[in-house]
């Protein structure tokens, strides 16, 4: 594990303290530490390939993020015979996306992005290619419903059958299908009613449109959205939700709110095999030399028609950056000339989810064996929405929480002791009381990774920001260009997401370069 | 200009314009289990939607605008990669957005600037995609549609749907009447569209839309061709005679000389012809439905833009106005297309 300073609220930092914080820990651990090795790469163990020693002067292209957004950028560029530097503040690469080997067998579980689904074709093209193959998640039986009213439930389908709440969701989810239809996937702020959906919360629609039981539908949309932007309602701008619901799809299959939500048939519905950072693994390993890691990039100059940019491990000057870090990470970086004004406060106005993924681990996923599937939602606590996070051959049995949004406020500040029993309760709750004995449990919060602040995404408020700065989102500034999944069409947010924007970030760099 | 197609396909439906519909009979040249003509989604188009023209660039991507905005929305063209992948796309500046709207990218020059004609201001227009920069070059005499273009013999020609003009746009963005006859005045205005520079053959291949001249079938269209002398335009003659209603709009030219011709009105289908100008096929056997085997029907195909082996086509959806047929197809057609003429004085002046 890495062992990183406590912070309660990494966005609040300073960007000298960040920065500050990033150089001891580089000094503790020294430079030229790398890990790009699949066995123990994912927190920080492990010696493998990646550039040791001095940074290179020069270079065609500098990236700035490891994870897979940049290293896919980095091996299109390359591709097309340029040379390029990769630069990741981490120890490791992979961002967003980060393996957990348990204690118990050695196997791999994901502690950040693991699913993919229906037309994520990226992704699921690059991972054949460095033969990283799926599994169906265990979706096998019934799920469970735990609702404070009607106590448990079992269900099947994508919506429990709560009498009090079904008419509601049907209404709701049907208009936010036909809204989503209407929204242009590159241009959200398009729309005839984008900014009047931009100052409405999700909250504020769910109580305009629900007839029968405002609370307690929006309370089932806290499901959905807390693991899902790491936020609720009230905090997410209408326009933004719609577009997030337009984004899961393809270029010949509009989003869809189930094709987003569903495991089956929806973005749930595989993982990969070993665990997804396998494919920023391998493609840093493909990388070899043009991956520093513990190369954080404090400062970045544009002029005499090149970019200086300056990192813990010295100065790259290049002739053209792509940038492919979460957006606040971007704000905490010297620029000189300054970010354009749209841009800035586009970045300003994008704040990261609260999202933690907390794992138990059991001898069997004994829940199968009741006909259940491990998927679970409830409408208090701590284990708020619950999946199967078991390896594919079922051993061991992994329960899965999302605690995001307000449920990560209430629970993602208390101590690990009492937030494991609140989280083992929960499953408790849905699947019996012998989940209340695990063999081990594990948990990531992303709000306290230094180089991401939060996940699983950046989210906009219901202030107007996305209208009036999501224009600049993928605007070059000079020589700088912009990746990371919140600049992709499709899929923004997920690893899909993440390759598309490193693709076309390609496609830009490469075509100014000729 | 996109509106102008819409009245007159509603003329057409409310049988204004027409006499009697051809019956729906299936095309001899059809041969089950042939993979020619199996058509995909290429992708759909984002609102606005309305894609008018598909260009495939010399860099390998593909570009369309949308024809078509809503009442305050901007036209905006976007970028497509060889495979779909939806790419950038660009907000068309300076529009007036209380006129009818709507941008096609209807060609590039030698240097890679996408040309595009912009309907609010009759203007032609450049977008650098390397840069988002767009450069005004031209503008429209007063009156005029600025329909589809291509380059010729040094110049860029562009047709003029609404008077039986063919334009030239200097280098310098001076913009001069180059042909003007009967043969390209349609009805109502409904004139030509779909322009093709034949360097082999020295000609331009036009379509036109329908019949001005008195026929007793005026939604009878044609493919035109008009010679080039040294010094200007030549003798004009009808290569082919479309059916009633089908309304030939964008074409295609395959290395066979085969010429492919999207039929925007109500037969929706795709004509393949000869060098010559006989009907080989057409693309579905059944006109009307635009049935073709994907899970997009035709609707307002408005071009066969040469991909690969396949044509692009814009489903415009020019007068149902469905958002969810607004896409590009890809349809097979079992040969590579003829390089479109692009040669090295294929430019304007920077600016």
């Amino acid at each position: 594990m890495t062992h990183e300073p406590r912070v309660e609220h990494p966005l609040d930092l300073s960007r000298r303290a960040l920065l500050g914080a990033a150089s001891a820990a580089g000094a503790a651990t020294g430079l030229g530490a790398f890990s790009l090795d699949e066995a123990g790469a994912a927190e920080g163990a492990g010696e493998g390939a990646g550039r040791q020693g001095p940074l290179p002067r020069k270079v065609d292209v500098v990236v700035v993020g490891a994870g897979i957004a940049g290293l896919v950028a980095a091996r299109d560029v390359a591709a097309k015979g340029f040379s390029v530097l990769v630069l990741e503040a981490r120890d490791r690469v992979g961002g967003r996306v980060l393996n957990h080997e348990l204690k118990t067998g050695g196997d791999v579980i994901e502690a950040g992005g693991a699913f993919v689904g229906p037309t994520q074709t990226h992704i699921r093209r690059l991972a054949k290619e460095l033969q990283v193959p799926t599994f169906k998640e265990y979706n096998t039986g019934n799920s469970v419903y735990v609702s404070s009213t009607l106590g448990r439930l079992e269900y099947s389908g994508t919506v429990p059958p709560d009498p009090t709440i079904l008419a509601d969701a049907g209404i709701l989810l049907t208009l936010i299908d036909q809204y989503a239809s209407e929204i242009a996937v590159d241009a959200p702020w398009s729309h005839p009613r984008a900014r009047e959906w931009d100052r409405m919360t999700l909250r504020d629609f769910i109580r305009s449109n629900a007839v029968v039981n405002p609370e307690g539908v929006s309370n089932l949309i806290e499901n959905w959205t807390q693991p899902g932007f790491g936020a609720d309602p009230r905090q997410l701008s209408f326009l933004f939700t719609l577009w997030y619901v337009a984004c899961s799809g393809n270029e010949r299959n509009v989003g869809t709110f189930a094709r987003n939500s569903d495991t089956e048939g929806g973005a749930q519905e595989r993982r990969f095999i070993g665990g997804s950072q396998l494919i920023p693994l391998r493609l840093a390993r493909q990388l070899g030399d043009s991956v520093a890691l513990r190369a954080p990039v404090k400062k970045i100059v544009q002029g005499d028609g090149r970019v200086k940019v300056h990192t813990r491990r010295g100065v790259v000057t290049a002739k053209r950056v792509i940038v492919a870090a979460p957006p606040p990470m971007v704000l905490d970086i010297d620029w000189f000339p300054r970010l354009p004004q749209q841009r800035r406060r586009l970045l300003k106005s994008q704040d990261m989810g609260k999202l933690m993924k907390c794992d138990a681990i059991y001898p069997t996923p004994f829940w199968r064996e009741d006909g259940l599937n491990g998927f679970g939602i409830n409408d208090s606590g701590a284990a708020r929405t619950v999946f199967d996070n078991s390896p594919r051959d079922g051993e061991p049995g992994v329960l899965l929480a999302f605690v995001g949004g307000d449920a990560w406020r209430t629970y993602g500040r208390i101590g690990k002791a009492k937030r494991k029993q609140a989280v083992l309760e929960g499953f408790a709750a849905m699947f019996g009381e012998q989940a209340l004995n695990p063999v081990e449990y594990t948990e990531q919060d992303w709000t306290k990774e230094r180089w991401t602040g939060g996940g699983p995404t950046a989210i906009h408020a219901a202030d107007g920001s996305f209208t009036r700065f999501g224009p600049a989102i993928r605007r070059p500034f000079r020589r700088v260009h912009w990746a990371g999944t919140e600049t992709s069409t499709y899929w923004s947010g997920y690893m899909d997401g993440a390759v598309r924007s490193g693709e076309r970030a390609a496609v830009e760099v490469v075509e100014r370069l000729r | 200009m996109r509106g102008l197609v819409v009245r007159l396909l509603a003329l057409l439906l409310t049988g204004t314009l027409l006499g009697a519909l051809p019956s729906a009979s299936p095309s001899a040249s059809a041969k089950p289990g042939d993979e020619k003509w199996k058509t995909r989604v290429f992708s759909l188009v984002p609102s606005p939607g309305y894609p008018a023209y598909v260009h495939k660039h010399t860099n390998g991507r593909v570009y369309a605008g949308t024809y078509v905005a809503g009442d305050r929305q901007r036209s905006r063209v976007f970028e497509w990669g060889r495979g779909g992948a939806l790419l950038r796309s660009w907000t068309v500046p300076g529009q007036l957005l209380d006129e009818s709207h709507g941008v096609q990218v209807a060609n590039q020059t030698k240097d890679g600037r996408l040309v595009l004609l912009e309907t609010s201001r009759r203007a032609l227009l450049t977008l650098d995609p390397r840069t988002g920069k767009f450069t005004r070059i031209a503008t429209f005499p007063e009156g005029s549609v600025p329909n589809y273009a291509t380059w010729g013999p040094r110049n860029l020609f562009v047709t003029d749907y609404a008077q039986g003009i063919i334009w030239r746009v200097l280098r310098n963005g001076k913009v001069q009447q180059w042909f003007a006859g009967p043969e390209l005045e349609g009805v109502d205005s409904f004139g030509a569209t779909g322009i093709v520079y034949r360097h082999r053959e020295r000609d331009f291949l036009i379509s036109q839309q329908t019949t001005s001249d008195g026929s007793a079938d005026p939604t009878t269209g044609k493919l035109l061709r008009l010679k080039l002398r040294k010094k200007g335009p030549g003798r004009i003659s009808t290569l082919w005679t479309s059916r009633p209603t089908d309304l030939p709009d964008g074409i295609g030219i395959g290395r066979s000389g085969h010429i492919y011709i999207a039929m925007v009105g109500l037969t929706q289908q795709l004509v393949e012809l000869s060098a010559t100008g006989e009907e080989l096929d057409r693309f579905p056997d059944v006109p009307f439905t635009g049935e073709n085997g994907s899970k997009i029907p035709f609707d307002s195909p408005s071009n066969a833009t040469f991909h690969g082996t396949s044509v692009l086509v814009a489903n415009q959806s020019a007068v149902q106005g469905d958002a969810s047929h607004q896409a590009i197809l890809r349809v097979e057609v079992g040969e590579r297309g003829r390089a479109p003429h692009l040669p090295r004085s294929a430019t304007f002046r920077r600016r």
